[in-house]
């Protein structure tokens, strides 16, 4: 993977690697707004796991622990794809 | 994701730094997804290997039917060092984790060089708790009450109780339970209340209270200010030989998910103080 990824392919992506996410298939459109907790039913153990599967497509190191901390101190605990594409392109 | 062979079952682990090592080791019903939320991951890693796991039958890892005890996850814990090379380590654990922590270090006292224990009560000092004014059990029993699942006061403590009910939820209740945790949530604690963890984190396991005061090992009490359990964290600063506690603010039974920025901050300061006063290189003397 070369570094010029620009945010429609990262969210092309992300999209598709959550549709068949550990074995949970998730039929509906995924979009910037679409939530990793409350749309996609998925849990902060399962955002662990995502952050390897992103840094193995990626083929390099990105700092999941920052924003996994981030996501600690919020009230809702929750993340939209949007956000997490935003984070990938600024690391990537 | 990383997995490794212990006590035949598969574990799921995540690593991350270099140096002495260091094992978190989360409570029943979490995962090691804790240890990420709050930081502590990431600031131990400066400095530690740091090794989190997901408890036998949480997470990612295996769920056998039967083996839940603070004795059966100490054994875990010692077989993962094994497994990673790890002759010797500082233990974390928060909740019914710390009462592994400390299971493993009575285990295998020439292994642990230290632990932190943030919030635990032991099912051998139950009786220095009065139980009933545990806020956050009252907050549960009141989610639970709205998602259909009915906890008599008197068996408000009993997770073996609570995973009964969970275990026969049909129709209507079942899907609000469903709404109120999620689905992976809701399938997680499905498998887990099959097993007998819930009755198992409540017995002594062989962890008596002589052998919890023998103990020498440096031993940090991180409690919440808020905290049901604070008569357990006084008992442990007056009675085990090296033993202090740090109260973090605005906190109850969840510091690290309550105020994880003065958690691992604490949790930090204390590990970082044992390297600089040289307990990882020369170990307990005894």
């Amino acid at each position: 993977m070369t570094g010029a990824t620009s945010e429609p392919e990262i969210l092309a992506d992300v999209a598709r690697i959550l549709s068949d996410f550990q074995g949970r298939e998730y039929s509906g459109p995924i979009g910037r707004e679409t939530r990793f907790f409350a749309d996609l039913g998925l849990a902060s153990i399962d955002a662990v796991v995502l952050g390897e599967v992103l840094q193995e497509h990626y083929g390099r190191p990105l700092p999941f622990g920052d924003l996994m901390a981030e996501l600690g101190k919020r009230a809702d605990r929750d993340l939209s794809i949007g956000e997490l594409a935003d984070f990938l392109a600024r690391n990537l | 994701m990383p997995k490794l062979k212990v006590n035949g079952l598969t574990l799921h682990v995540q690593q991350a730094g270099e140096g002495p090592d260091v094992i978190l080791i989360h409570g029943v019903t979490g995962d090691l997804s804790i240890w990420f939320l709050c930081r502590a991951m990431t600031e131990l890693a400066a400095t530690h290997r740091v090794t989190a796991f997901d408890l036998r039958g949480h997470g990612y890892s295996d769920v056998p039917p039967t083996g839940y005890t603070s004795a059966d996850h100490a054994a875990d814990v010692l077989a993962l060092m094994d497994e990673i090379g790890a002759s010797r380590a500082k233990l974390v654990g928060h909740s019914f984790g710390a009462v592994v922590a400390m299971h493993a270090a009575v285990l295998a006292p020439e292994r642990v060089d230290a632990i932190v224990l943030s919030d635990p009560y032991f099912p051998a000092l139950r009786h220095l708790e009065d139980l009933s004014r545990w806020n956050h059990w009252q907050a549960f029993h009141q989610e639970a009450a709205d998602a259909g699942v009915n906890l008599s006061g008197e068996h408000w403590y009993d997770l073996g109780k609570f995973f009964d009910q969970v275990n026969h939820l049909d129709g209507e209740r079942l899907l609000r339970f469903r709404q109120a945790v999620g689905l992976p949530g809701l399938n997680r604690l499905l498998k887990l209340a099959g097993t007998t963890a819930g009755d198992d984190s409540k017995v002594e396991a062989g962890l008596t209270t002589d052998l919890i005061l023998g103990v020498r090992q440096p031993v940090l009490a991180l409690y919440g200010d808020g905290s049901p359990f604070l008569s357990t964290a006084e008992y442990l600063v007056e009675h085990l030989p090296n033993c202090r506690s740090v109260l973090i603010p605005n906190a109850q039974h969840r510091a690290p998910e309550e105020n994880p920025e003065a958690f691992t901050a604490a949790l930090k300061a204390w590990i970082e103080s044992l390297d600089e006063a040289g307990v990882a290189a020369e170990g307990v003397s005894r």
